[in-house]
């Protein structure tokens, strides 16, 4: 085997180097992409979000419009009330 | 405002049907009275045989509910997402433990220690931990054990939880039967009141519905007080002024915090919410009192029209609640 010439040898250890660096970026790469795949997709320990989800993701045929916004805020009217006089009610709102 | 009223008791409390036309409000009452018997006895939790009571006889068994059971929980584990858990059906036990295990009418006003903690043996809760310690042993299970299949129309509740839907439930029943009676009516307005929470549906009167918001729903809605005007949606008031008794001496009510297994200590006794719903309404008045000095920031952070009740009486409007000052109405 004809030895090389410290150029040669230069030039063939940078092409080690740039080699060496790609398979270890894409090897991190490739970490990071299955941690989040994993992470995605794995339910973990039981929470609150995680099992609220698992009351909701079936579908629902059997709710009505009073519970359709199931998972959504709490829903003010479309109007807002207004004052009224005092001694004009109809009809009394309080505890029970 | 001439409209046509109706009154009678059911769920153990007073019901109120209002109609904007006097010959729709046979048609309205009937519709609503079929609701409510339906209600009763699909989660009623005082009746052997609801099905409430056959579901939790049967915790750790998956059962198939009616679509109307099933709209109940929806809406109560709804509630209780949105609320962080404030509002939680899983306070069944909790709330028979502090004395409430039957009908309201049928509770005595006084009377011994509730008897749960007895029958657990007082080397587990040594007395001089107090009554309060006792209460917590039963310490609520919270709502995210439930499983609820709305598809395939079952439930599955973890060993030793026991539904209380008396909350939303009342409220999810007054959007109910405000939509039968509606329907019943041919379109005409409705008004229907269950112990103070209020559902509405149909063309209002003229300038609305006119509520006084009162820390009794007994209260004669022609006194004196806040009347506000109100168009469509529903209006609930959640109150630890009612509904109350007392164990040994412990004065007790029926809103129970899930965080300690015992009725709500907080800084609001009454609260008012006007939402898109009766249930809605329900959920953030109930929560309200529940989440105590936390309550106006979230209140506010709903943008629902609020009205707090302190427990020394002063009072606090939140959102887009009217200005009690100026009538416009």
């Amino acid at each position: 085997m004809d030895s090389l010439t410290p150029t040669q040898r230069d030039r063939g250890l940078e092409r080690l180097r740039r080699l060496t660096f790609g398979a270890a970026a894409g090897g991190l790469i490739g970490v990071v992409g299955v941690g989040i795949a994993a992470a995605a997709s794995y339910a973990g320990t039981p929470s609150s979000n995680a099992t609220a989800q698992t009351t909701t993701t079936t579908t629902d045929t059997t709710t009505n419009s009073s519970s359709s916004t199931s998972g959504s805020d709490l829903q003010s009217g479309p109007q807002a009330p207004t004052t009224g006089s005092s001694g004009s009610g109809t009809v009394t709102s309080g505890g029970s | 405002m001439a409209v046509a009223l109706k009154s009678w008791k059911a769920l153990g409390t007073s019901v109120h049907v209002l109609s904007t036309h006097d010959d729709g409000l046979d048609a309205a009452t009937t519709a609503v009275r079929d609701v409510l018997e339906d209600v009763d006895e699909a989660y009623s939790r005082f009746r052997a045989d609801s099905e409430l009571t056959r579901l939790n006889a049967n915790a750790g068994r998956t059962i198939r509910i009616s679509p109307l059971l099933a709209t109940a929980i929806d809406a109560a584990l709804r509630a209780a997402r949105l609320t962080d858990g404030a509002v939680d059906p899983t306070i069944g036990r909790a709330i028979r433990v502090a004395g409430y295990d039957d009908d309201f009418s049928r509770i005595s006003a006084e009377g011994p220690h509730p008897a749960l903690p007895r029958e657990r043996g007082r080397e587990a809760f040594p007395p001089e931990r107090g009554r309060a310690m006792k209460l917590r042993a039963w310490r609520v299970p919270g709502w995210q054990g439930i499983r609820l299949d709305r598809r395939l129309r079952t439930v599955w509740l973890p060993h030793g939880v026991e539904l209380d839907l008396g909350s939303t439930g009342k409220a999810l029943a007054a959007d109910l039967a405000a939509t039968a009676a509606l329907a019943a009516v041919g379109g005409r307005g409705v008004l229907v009141s269950l112990g103070g929470d209020i559902a509405i549906a149909g063309e209002p009167p003229s300038g609305g519905w006119r509520i006084l918001v009162a820390e009794d729903s007994r209260a004669r809605p022609d006194g004196d007080g806040d009347v506000i005007c109100v168009p469509s949606g529903g209006v609930a008031t959640s109150s630890t002024t009612v509904r109350r008794w007392s164990r040994d001496g412990l004065v007790l009510h029926h809103i129970i915090d899930p965080q300690t297994s015992l009725p709500t200590s907080g800084p609001f006794r009454t609260v008012t919410v006007v939402a898109a719903t009766c249930l809605d309404a329900n959920i953030a008045s109930t929560a309200a009192i529940v989440r105590g000095e936390a309550a106006i920031d979230w209140l506010s952070s709903c943008g629902l029209p609020a009205r707090l009740v302190e427990n020394d009486g002063t009072i606090h409007y939140i959102g887009p609640w009217p200005d009690p000052t100026s009538v416009a109405a």
